[in-house]
């Protein structure tokens, strides 16, 4: 096989056999667990069996003295090392500290409260359960709901309120949204869920002089070892993170959390390497979790079915801890951005309860798809209009573009039309129709589902992460090829795809390149498998350094060769000078003269064959789908049946359809599993109920079909014309799932935009009754009687409403008091949607005008505004990441300063400050 | 995820292991396949202080067929049900399961595809291929999981099960094994050294429906059992449910109700109906307990309906 593709000279395009795939089948990979250092010793963490509480105290000492115990740490010994959990943007995580080990309050069952180190895992696990925590419980905030009427989850906070934007009434949009001819309302819910990597997290640090060495199983070394650079933050501290195989991360992995900080940590304290290795029961309690969110959105149609405008009210849960307090603004980015929708809003919140954190999970703004896909669907059943066309009537096709949306973003490519026309070739839906209508009769209800989308992928240049890629590459004195990537395989294969791109580029066998990544140490800074980018932005790095290495090929053969530089090419490892067959010689022979005897190379030329490229992408690549499935539904049982499923994506030019297509088939297999079985939910009190893959369930190889692909290949803007395919399927599967399900139902009614769909749901809509049992979970966990209040607790609530609901009326009451002074230097903290920027403002008055200028790691920008009492007003233009006015309104008392700062569609955002 | 400390002993003759229990006084379990205990012991929601593997007991192992002189004693609890009768019929022969026998094994066992051919079909959907390499017939009718696939077709075909301990040797009727979700009649010194299936008539016809989340599942729904036909009447009727209650449900009055009947005047729907009153089911994260009932009654008469149209059509 492979010499065939040797001979024809391109493998780009080709289902090439994966390099990794020798080790990874035949469990030779090497995972953290695989690896061993000399006097490792193991954790195991101690962890809070309750929501929410007090500790009131914590005796080690039994644990302590059982033999083979070398440490019991707590937070007495941690804290110390002060170090501050970033966000993956590397802002704050929240906007109070997030503790390693808890420290004094438990904020969710399975919070680490101490720390074993010991000899193996069983006496590091026999002695945790020695560990004695006296703890005062306290009724737990656990919903969303819960959160929005109980007193703040964290102490420091005013409310349970962790992240905020948007606008929640706006007039023009009301009005808009009123007066349409038929106006749609649904709230759609989505359960939460377990990323679930078949990897659990892991890690083994150890620290030497001032090299600290962490093997850490996660989406990129390079960036764990910046944000251990930067969470740590000590001088001298040198870091270095490998991680050669990685088992499957889907987000969970973006970056270190509390577990892993702590046994780093506690290496450091202890002198010793540690080893953690997180086991399934702590990785479904324990690790970070994603997607639990509502929403209402609020569609106005014509009578035509063309929309007029939009309004989604989003809430997620971000549990105690997130890995970023957010309130997923990329939901609302994108929720229209492949229609053509004239009037938009939104108001979006993240919310803190007594659950595990929120963390990434793959397709992190999907609900928007799920929400707009399927209310098209109701909408055009409620219209009377096919499906198909009513997405026709409003998708943006290639006749619309160039063309920037509601929300700013620029379009000139996207295909989702296209996608969709492509995708109808292969399917005969007037053909399904018949065979819908008589099956019907016959008691069987098949149903198909079709939904559109487009997705960013490759996003550089704009966030602290999300660099572009960097490609070292050198022809070896052998002749054979190494690339040293920032890119990072958790399984996408980028050991082989990355070679396949270079391969094609420099005109050498498949199989003569070896692609290095896994290492700091090796490479550049990149952010790894995170926003579908690695092919788009590392592909594009590979092409533009081959294509430097192969320049120097050239240039050094031509000199050596006597002849034109343009008469050389290279072909399959062999350097061919056209017309003079005696001068053909091997990459090889001219490896060993570039680097053994510089003297015969061109003037001024460096020895070696090595060349480096960091390419940065267009801003945001986009990708377009269109995907179809059928289901048949038992209408005894409610179970799902699968029959097919079509995808027609447009990643652009494919580097291997293999890979590609795995990536929309894994995406999809977790599509499956959010839309008809899995569910991490907690009952009232804060207890996890899926703690085992007993009660977490995952789409088995019985519940995915064989999928069917159609691949558009529309080449990107972005070098090579690669686009992004990571994180589709997970983000399309589920309203195209959901709308097959909807589908085949609509006899008996409208299905729930809520999920699971489990049996006892579909089943329900079948027999038209209820069929849940009283102690179901979420029933319980919703329908728990609200948190008793104290009467402080209540006030303290209602202050926090409040603030929230009326910023004004804060702010009113405020400018009563005494006039302040205003002018002079203030450190400033914005909360934007990346996580809270350190501005420092500089203020002058003169009377009423307020002139200033603003710091930040962005640069400096004057204004001028005006001055009323205390409170100060003023508006400035900016242009990155997108055209937007920012409108300040801020109010002085003493030596501090809070309000707003207005950001167009975003909302507003907190500002708060205290003088220099 | 790592057992609590434990002494492991490998005992290579039943004797040994039932004193092994017996000195334990209650602190020892039994390993056979392992499939669930292991990840109980991990997950340290069983901390024994003494395991016993009986693994190595060749005695414990195969399948024989035996005919038994009639009078075979079989111990009967005083809360016996009514339909004990048929069952007790002087058997004429009947097939013994060693404990330790591997649900893989039993299903590729030709003496059980033969003689017991729901057993087989049931022991297919117990967990996975991989899991039935190791998992055995004991260690499944020993924990007792509601909604297990072993211990409802035990109850349903009448089987009786043989332990032994140091105070001797006794039998345990299938259908009053069960007390609750895994507490058994089981004595913490008791072993099970034989599971004893009945023959049924040749004219029997199976009986088997599973509805579960994925395939491998415990179920959410199932019904196991067997119908035997002489000149177009029910002779004899076993049938149990599980998942449909905290132990195995015997679907006594069901079983009555088609006891005799003829084939060709049976209402099916009815029958779903007392199948159904003879359950107890329950909620929990996968299913509600009207989901179970609502999809029983449906499967039970779907699973009559076609059993005996195939009887029909033979």
């Amino acid at each position: 096989m492979s010499s065939a593709h040797v001979n024809d000279g391109r493998v780009i395009g080709k289902r090439m056999l994966r390099k990794e795939d020798a080790r990874l089948l035949t469990g030779r990979g090497t995972f953290v667990d695989d690896v061993v250092l000399p006097g490792m010793l193991h954790v195991a963490f101690v962890r809070s069996p309750i929501a929410r509480g007090r500790i009131r105290s914590i005796d080690i000492s039994s644990a302590r003295d059982l033999p083979g115990v070398l440490a019991v740490l707590t937070p007495n010994d941690l804290d110390p090392f002060n170090v501050k959990l970033l966000s993956f943007f590397f802002t704050p995580a929240m906007s109070v500290p997030v503790p390693l080990l808890a420290r004094d309050r438990v904020a969710y069952v399975g919070d680490p409260v101490a720390m074993v180190v010991a000899q193996d895992r069983y006496i590091a696990e026999d002695a945790a359960a020695l560990v004695i925590v006296d703890y005062e419980e306290e009724d737990p905030v656990v919903t969303i709901a819960d959160a929005k009427r109980a007193p703040p989850v964290h102490p420091g906070m005013e409310s349970n309120v962790a992240a905020v934007m948007g606008i929640e009434k706006d007039d023009d949009l009301e009005e808009a949204l009123t007066n349409a001819p038929y106006l749609l309302t649904r709230t759609v819910r989505h359960q939460r869920l377990s990323q679930s990597p078949m990897e659990t997290r892991g890690v083994l640090a150890t620290k030497q002089g001032d090299e600290l060495l962490v093997y850490v199983t996660c989406q990129s070394p390079h960036l764990v070892a910046r944000y251990l650079a930067l969470a740590l933050d000590k001088p001298h501290l040198s870091v270095r993170v490998i991680a050669k195989d990685v088992g499957g991360a889907f987000g969970l992995k973006n970056h270190p959390w509390r577990e892993e900080m702590s046994v780093i940590v506690g290496s450091m304290l202890l002198g010793s390497p540690l080893k953690w290795i997180e086991d399934r029961w702590e990785n479904l309690v324990a690790a970070n979790q994603a997607r639990e969110q509502e929403m209402t959105v609020r569609v106005a149609f014509d009578g035509s079915g063309k929309l007029l405008a939009a309004h989604s009210d989003y809430s997620l849960n971000n549990g105690a801890y997130p890995q970023g307090a957010e309130a997923n603004i990329a939901v609302h980015m994108f929720i229209w951005a492949a229609y053509k929708m004239p009037q938009l809003g939104f108001f979006t919140r993240g919310w803190h309860t007594n659950t595990v954190g929120n963390g990434a999970y793959r397709g992190p703004w999907g609900m928007e798809s799920l929400a707009r896909e399927t209310m098209l669907d109701i909408a055009a059943r409620e219209l009377s209009i096919d499906p198909i066309e009513i997405r026709r009537r409003n998708l943006i096709t290639k006749a619309d573009q160039p063309c920037t949306t509601p929300m700013g973003l620029p379009l000139e490519d996207i295909t989702p039309a296209e996608c969709l026309d492509k995708l109808l070739e292969v399917i005969d839906v007037s053909a399904f129709r018949a065979g819908q209508a008589a099956a019907r009769k016959q008691g069987k209800y098949l149903g198909l589902g079709i939904a559109v989308y487009i997705e960013p992928t490759g996003a550089a240049g704009q966030m602290a992460p999300m660099t572009g890629e960097l490609a070292h590459l050198r022809i070896e004195p052998t002749g054979k090829v190494t690339a040293l990537m920032s890119t990072h395989s958790q399984g996408h294969g980028t050991e082989s795809t990355m070679a396949q791109v270079i391969a094609d580029q420099l005109g050498v066998a498949y199989e003569d390149v070896t692609v290095f990544e896994g290492d700091s140490s090796r490479g550049g800074f990149g952010p790894g498998a995170a926003g579908s980018r690695q092919g788009v932005i590392g592909g594009g790095a590979c092409r533009r350094a081959a294509a430097l290495l192969k320049e120097k090929v050239k240039r050094v053969a031509a000199h050596i060769l006597d002849a034109d530089p343009e008469s050389i090419t290279v072909e399959n490892g062999v350097v061919i000078v056209a017309g003079a067959e005696s001068k053909t010689r091997s990459l090889r022979q001219i490896a060993e003269i570039a680097y053994g005897e510089p003297a015969r190379l061109p003037p001024d030329t460096e020895s070696g064959l090595e060349a480096q490229y960091r390419y940065d992408p267009p801003p945001v690549t986009f990708t377009s789908a269109a995907h179809a499935c059928i289901v048949e539904i038992d209408a005894d049982t409610g179970f799902v049946k699968i029959k097919r499923w079509l995808s027609c994506e447009d990643c652009g030019t494919i580097i291997n359809p293999a890979v590609v297509e795995g990536q929309i088939a894994g995406g999809l297999a977790q599509a499956i599993g959010a839309v008809l079985l899995e569910e991490a939910g907690y009952d009232s009190r804060g207890n996890p109920l899926a703690v085992t893959y007993k009660d977490y369930l995952l789409p088995a190889i019985s519940d995915v079909p064989d999928f069917e692909y159609v691949h558009a290949c529309t080449p990107s803007k972005s070098e090579g014309g690669f686009r992004g395919v990571g994180e589709g399927g997970a983000i399309i599967g589920p309203p195209t799932l959901v709308n097959a399900i909807a589908d085949a139902l609509s006899p008996f009614g409208e299905v729930p935009l809520e999920l699971p769909l489990t049996p006892t749901r579909i089943l329900e809509l079948i027999e038209r009754r209820p069929l849940t049992g009283k102690t179901e979970a979420a029933t319980t966990a919703t329908s728990a009687p609200a948190t008793p209040m104290t009467a402080q607790a209540g006030a303290a609530q209602a202050a926090a409403n409040a603030t929230l609901s009326s910023p004004a009326a804060t702010m009113t009451s405020a400018s009563h008091a005494h006039s302040a002074v205003i002018g002079g230097c203030w450190n400033m903290v914005l909360a934007t949607p990346v996580g809270p920027q350190k501005i420092i403002g500089r203020f002058n008055t003169e009377g009423d005008v307020l002139k200033g200028v603003l710091e930040s790691d962005q640069g400096s920008q004057s204004f001028a505004g005006t001055i009323a009492g205390n409170r100060l007003k003023w508006e400035m233009k900016v242009t990155e990441p997108m055209p937007i006015t920012l409108k300040y309104d801020l109010t002085v008392e003493g030596n501090k300063l809070s309000g707003k700062v207005k950001m167009g569609l975003f909302g507003s955002a907190n500002l708060t400050g205290e003088r220099a | 995820m790592k057992p609590a400390p434990f002494d492991y002993y490998a005992p290579r003759t039943i004797e040994e292991a039932y004193k092994l229990l017996a000195e334990a006084g209650g602190g020892a379990t039994v390993l056979a396949g392992g499939q669930t205990l292991m990840p109980l012991l991990a997950l340290r929601m069983s901390q024994p202080f003494i395991l016993v593997d009986i693994n190595k007991i060749d005695a414990l192992k195969g399948v024989t067929r035996v005919t038994n002189s009639a009078g075979s004693r079989v111990e009967r609890r005083a809360s016996g049900g009514p339909q004990g009768e048929a069952q007790e019929a002087p058997s004429t022969s009947a097939t013994r399961i060693g404990p330790v026998v591997r649900q893989n094994e039993v299903i590729a066992d030709e003496t059980l595809r033969r003689c017991l051919p729901v057993l087989v079909t049931a022991t297919r959907h117990v967990g996975h291929h991989q899991t039935r390499n190791r998992g055995t017939i004991g260690g499944s009718i020993a924990l007792g999981e509601p909604a297990a696939e072993l211990p409802a077709t035990a109850a349903a075909l009448g089987a009786s099960i043989e332990v032994r301990s140091v105070r001797g040797t006794r039998r345990v009727r299938a259908d009053e094994m069960y007390l609750a979700p895994y507490a058994t009649a089981l004595e913490p010194d008791e072993l099970i050294t034989t599971i004893e299936f009945p023959d049924w008539p040749s004219d029997t016809v199976p009986l088997f429906r599973e509805v579960a989340r994925r395939p491998g599942d415990f179920a959410l729904v199932g019904l196991v059992g067997a119908l035997a036909i002489e000149s177009g009447r029910i002779s004899r009727a076993g049938i149990a449910w599980f998942g449909m209650g905290p132990v195995p449900m015997k679907a006594r009055q069901a079983e009555a109700a088609l006891t005799g009947q003829s084939v060709a005047a049976l209402d099916v729907q009815s029958i779903a109906e007392l199948a159904v009153a003879d359950t107890a089911p329950f909620d929990d994260r996968h299913a509600s307990a009207e989901y179970r009932r609502t999809v029983g009654r449906r499967i039970f008469a779907r699973a009559l309906g076609e059993a005996l149209n195939v009887r029909q059509a033979a």
